[in-house]
């Protein structure tokens, strides 16, 4: 499976431009490494799959507390009931946000399109996602009330065939 | 009289920020659906002045949506609203008639435009 580093600054780009306009919420750069398989490090994940010329899948993982406060903040004004009932719908939007900026920046290189599924959303503090084992690059991006971590984990393709790719991505989400 | 609106979005979320939107602003929302298929059938039920609908759902996109509509009534008034990156899904729905899009995250004051843009 090939990795391109270079697929993961629209990521950054796009997670400090949309959480920022979104919430508020400064983000920083963090770290970027490399991992075999793809381990959500937080309690919150959210995973969307991506298929085009790159196929695989993006996973968002953030604590709960971050989390918290992100809802607190695209919710401000309504009540702790809304808030609790609009909490994984609100995390998935900022995630599909974020991927579909970056699918824009990445899009803007090529002739070709990426397109991206739905998101899927996991949360709790004894949760553990279970993905197709796949490399990914980890990216960590830094706010004041606690880090997002990314894991990109798509593999560049030559030929673009748009049904079998969807239905590679999809039964892996 | 109040435009009716449709609002189709899988997210909860995203329907209410739409509806939280236009009724302050004249608009009276008669009903939502969370994919498309629930979209064509109310649309079909409750003759909606306009729509706004999102692109990526499950059962049957926006775009999908929006032709059904659209080959049923094309005279329908649809707004897109849709994350960046579905650039050849918006180009596509403006083929087919679809009368504005707007990007999300939007400003109140951008889908209050689009909406009464669509009407026009």
């Amino acid at each position: 499976m090939k990795i391109n580093a270079q697929n993961v600054n629209p990521f950054v780009e796009a997670a400090m431009k949309v959480v920022n306009q979104v919430t508020g919420i400064e983000v920083r750069r963090g770290h970027l490494t490399y991992k075999a398989n793809v381990e959500p490090s937080f309690g919150v994940s959210i995973i969307i799959g991506i298929y085009g010329y790159l196929t695989g899948q993006v996973v968002y993982s953030l604590d709960g507390k971050l989390a918290d406060r992100l809802v607190d903040k695209l919710l401000e004004g309504k009540s702790p009931q809304q808030k609790k009932i609009m909490f994984l719908d609100c995390l998935g939007e900022v995630a599909n946000m974020i991927t579909g900026n970056a699918m824009s920046l990445l899009n803007q290189r090529r002739d070709q399109l990426l397109n991206i599924t739905t998101p899927a959303i996991a949360a709790g503090d004894n949760l553990s996602v279970h993905l197709v084992p796949k490399p990914a690059l980890v990216l960590g991006l830094i706010t004041m009330y606690g880090p997002i971590e990314i894991s990109i984990a798509v593999e560049e393709k030559e030929t673009l065939d748009e049904t079998s790719d969807l239905q590679s991505v999809l039964s892996e989400v | 009289m109040a435009t009716r609106v449709l609002v189709v979005d899988d997210a909860y979320f995203m329907r209410t920020i739409v509806k939280d939107t236009l009724v302050p602003n004249g608009f009276e929302i008669i009903g939502e659906a969370t994919n498309g298929a629930e979209a064509v059938t109310k649309y079909a039920e409750l003759k909606p002045d306009l729509v706004t609908m999102d692109i990526t759902m499950k059962v049957k996109d926006g775009l999908e949506a929006a032709r059904d509509i659209l080959a049923r009534d094309p005279n329908a008034r649809i707004v897109m609203v849709t994350a960046l990156g579905q650039e050849k899904m918006l180009l596509d729905s403006i083929a087919l008639g679809v009368r504005d899009f707007v990007v999300k995250p939007f400003t109140a004051e951008r889908i209050v435009s689009a909406a009464e843009k669509a009407l026009v």
